[in-house]
């Protein structure tokens, strides 16, 4: 059985939806609620994938632990993801290496893709994006979306993407928590009053897909309109 | 300097392609990417121009950040991706001299040879609209970058135009106005849900955006839970 996904990104880049078609048999994994409409011959299973230890590691990374399998069955079948808010979606072919994606962009993977949570360390601490990464290995296809529209950036220099805005990049770029060039040595107000907190410095060679907006600024807009309980 | 405008409509970001020494000044908060050979400079006037402190608490006052970051290529062929911070388009608006009046936070990027000021009191009675905006001056040459909730239309008016206050983005000085109701009575404009509109006579261009924030802010408010 083939580990490639038949698929379909529709709708870029505000509305994306997955489209992925599968013969008798083929499996397609995702997060739960994920799934919006499929054929009637695709059948659920969910479950912990990978074990306790993988799922716990899934779980620090921002997704749940529970991972959806659908097969399709007596025939094939059609199945339809969308991401639970607005945004992108991006296909990525693993060939033996290892993307990392950053909190909650995980969507969906083929069989042959292990899903589990990289432990980050102070990196993760000083990011302000939490101290576990997501981890996609093995040999297969993996779909993992964005608020925003998703870009994709070739590096083969150095660059740097404010840590708000990265969604996925390859291992095979090296990557450091860091102050923006200039704002460095101006002391704690320069960064302070730049508004625009820590970059990830990537050096080697390789991919980074960053996202063109970030829910945070969004969630801090509307905060302004909750209501305010009268306790 | 070149630009180019990506994933529009809905969640456009802006790339700048910088020769060694340009520069441009950008909204705080507004970066998502760049090249290595970039450094930024954050300050409270707008790069060679007059005013500082002064002028910097004006801008804070007009509900664009009291800081501005520019940023400068110290190598050549530099890559800047900057984005507004909540959904919703961006336009390009080439200035030959004369004057901008901006929505305070549609203000996104400048080149140097604009100057950002908020000295223009015009608006204030836009204040007693109820739509909390304030706004900021742009005047001089260079390019000017503009952001949006929602998308932006543009018009060149000649004559007489009418828009509600809360979707102006930007226009030319060059245009006069006055606030007035939508209907001819009062109740008439508040029960139809228009409550002010401007009114703009003459010649020059207009920038307006198809949704604003407040009525976004006014649906979704009441359905949050309490803090």
């Amino acid at each position: 059985m083939t580990s490639n996904l038949q698929h379909e990104i529709q709708m870029r880049p505000d509305f994306s939806m997955l489209k992925v078609s599968l013969e008798q048999g083929q499996k397609v994994h995702a997060e739960p609620s994920a799934m919006a409409a499929m054929t009637p011959n695709m059948k659920l299973k969910a479950g912990l994938k990978g074990g306790a230890l993988k799922s716990l590691g899934r779980l620090m990374g921002g997704e749940s632990m529970i991972v959806n399998t659908f097969t399709a069955e007596n025939g094939p079948g059609e199945i339809l993801f969308a991401p639970g808010h607005l945004g992108d979606t991006q296909h990525y072919r693993l060939t033996g290496g290892t993307l990392y994606l950053q909190r909650g962009a995980y969507m969906a993977n083929s069989d042959g893709v292990e899903i589990s949570g990289k432990w980050q360390g102070a990196k993760g601490f000083f990011s302000g994006e939490g101290l576990v990464l997501l981890k996609a290995s093995g040999v297969g296809d993996v779909f993992f979306n964005s608020y925003g529209a998703i870009l994709e950036v070739d590096v083969t220099d150095d660059y740097l993407v404010d840590t708000g805005y990265i969604v996925a990049f390859e291992d095979t770029l090296q990557y450091s928590v860091s102050v923006l060039p200039g704002l460095r040595g101006g002391g704690f107000k320069r960064l302070f009053f730049s508004g625009e907190g820590l970059v990830c410095r990537f050096a080697g060679q390789g991919k980074v897909w960053v996202q063109t907006r970030y829910v945070v600024p969004y969630l801090s807009w509307i905060d302004r309109f909750r209501p305010t309980s009268s306790k | 300097m070149r630009h180019q405008m990506l994933c529009q409509p809905a969640a456009t970001a802006l790339r700048f392609e910088l020769e060694q020494g340009e520069s441009i000044t950008c909204e705080v908060g507004a970066m998502i990417a760049m090249t290595t050979g970039l450094t930024v400079e954050t300050t409270s006037k707008s790069r060679g121009g007059s005013g500082g402190i002064i002028k910097g608490l004006k801008r804070m006052f007009s509900g664009e950040s009291f800081f501005l970051n520019h940023f400068t290529a110290q190598r050549p062929d530099q890559s800047l991706l900057i984005g507004p911070t909540l959904l919703g388009d961006c336009v390009h608006h080439s200035m030959r001299g004369g004057t901008m009046i901006v929505q305070g936070s549609s203000w996104l990027a400048s080149t140097p040879g604009i100057e950002i000021d908020t000295a223009w009191q015009g608006f204030s009675s836009a204040l007693f609209s109820g739509e909390s905006m304030f706004w900021v001056k742009c005047s001089g040459g260079g390019e000017l970058y503009l952001s949006s909730y929602g998308a932006i239309h543009s018009i060149e008016v000649d004559g007489d135009y009418t828009i509600d206050t809360g979707h102006i983005v930007a226009f030319e000085d060059t245009l006069k106005f006055n606030i007035g109701k939508a209907s001819r009575s009062l109740i008439g404009s508040f029960l139809g849900g228009e409550g002010l509109v401007c009114k703009f006579h003459g010649q020059g261009k207009l920038y307006y955006q198809s949704h604003t924030l407040p009525s976004l802010g006014a649906l979704l408010g009441p359905k949050l839970k309490a803090k």
